[in-house]
């Protein structure tokens, strides 16, 4: 099988899985920097960690595949010309990301009144670091899904699914890293 | 199939939440929350992205992300 075909057999936009790769190479790299970085001090790790809401962390996670669902029913939706719902699922899938968003922010919002800031331990640089640039392509993914369930073609929403479904991805393995691992 | 993916998720995330609720070796709870994770981000990449229909893609994905669980596992074992 020629490198060419290999590279047919990828679903969806090609310049949208560069971007996939690009992006778990880039959240891979920082949580094994986090796990380096707690060697040098495993005990303070674990203490700070034990300032995070798991629950509301643990609850994210279903937000975000849940919504993730939505997504990829949309595009299963438009490609079968039901573009009504295709756009009520897109539209249901920014909604979540949304909650997802505010739990995020409430998170923050604790932290700050616990004092703590990027510079109270090594733990809370990278949690905030990783966390942040993470909710940040969360925003992002919510207007593109807005955008696709507007602009709704088949070939839109599949590019914005697939961005979605990546934040989806990062998170997985985010998740367990920064709240779970103490 | 993608309902199946999206129950299989959502059952799976509250099985990590019971991991870390038991009284066993870190050890031995860290293994399973990576092993859990691995296969989540498995039907992500398979049903939500659709690499099901390219194996050879899938596997590779799977593999990479494998290598990264066990060098983080590697890390919390040292």
């Amino acid at each position: 099988m020629s490198d060419t075909s290999l590279i047919d057999e990828l679903p969806g936009e090609l310049l949208m899985w560069v971007l996939i790769i690009s992006e778990l190479l880039v959240f891979g790299a920082g949580l094994i920097a986090f796990m380096g970085v707690r060697l040098t001090d495993p005990a303070g790790f674990a203490e700070a960690q034990s300032h995070l809401y798991r629950t509301g962390a643990a609850f994210n996670t279903a937000v975000l595949v849940s919504s993730g669902y939505l997504a990829a029913l949309a595009l299963y939706w438009r490609q079968a010309a039901r573009r009504g719902k295709a756009r009520l699922a897109l539209v249901g899938a920014a909604l979540l990301g949304c909650v997802f968003l505010i739990i995020k922010g409430a998170e923050y919002a604790d932290k700050a009144a616990q004092g703590i800031s990027f510079e109270s331990h090594p733990f809370f640089m990278f949690y905030y670091l990783l966390t942040g640039f993470h909710a940040a392509h969360v925003l992002a993914g919510v207007v593109i899904l807005l955008f696709v369930a507007w602009r709704d073609d088949a070939h839109n929403i599949e590019a914005g699914a697939q961005f979605w479904h990546m934040v989806d991805l990062v998170w997985i393995m985010l998740f367990p890293v920064i709240y779970l691992l103490g | 199939m993608l309902t199946r993916a999206w129950l299989g998720l959502l059952a799976l995330s509250v099985a990590s939440a019971v991991l870390t609720m038991l009284h066993a070796p870190a050890a031995l709870i860290g293994a399973g929350i990576l092993i859990l994770a691995l296969i989540k981000s498995r039907i992500i990449l398979a049903r939500y992205l659709d690499l099901s229909t390219s194996p050879a893609w899938l596997r590779g994905f799977t593999m990479v992300l494998t290598g990264f669980a066990i060098v983080v596992f590697a890390l919390y074992l040292m």
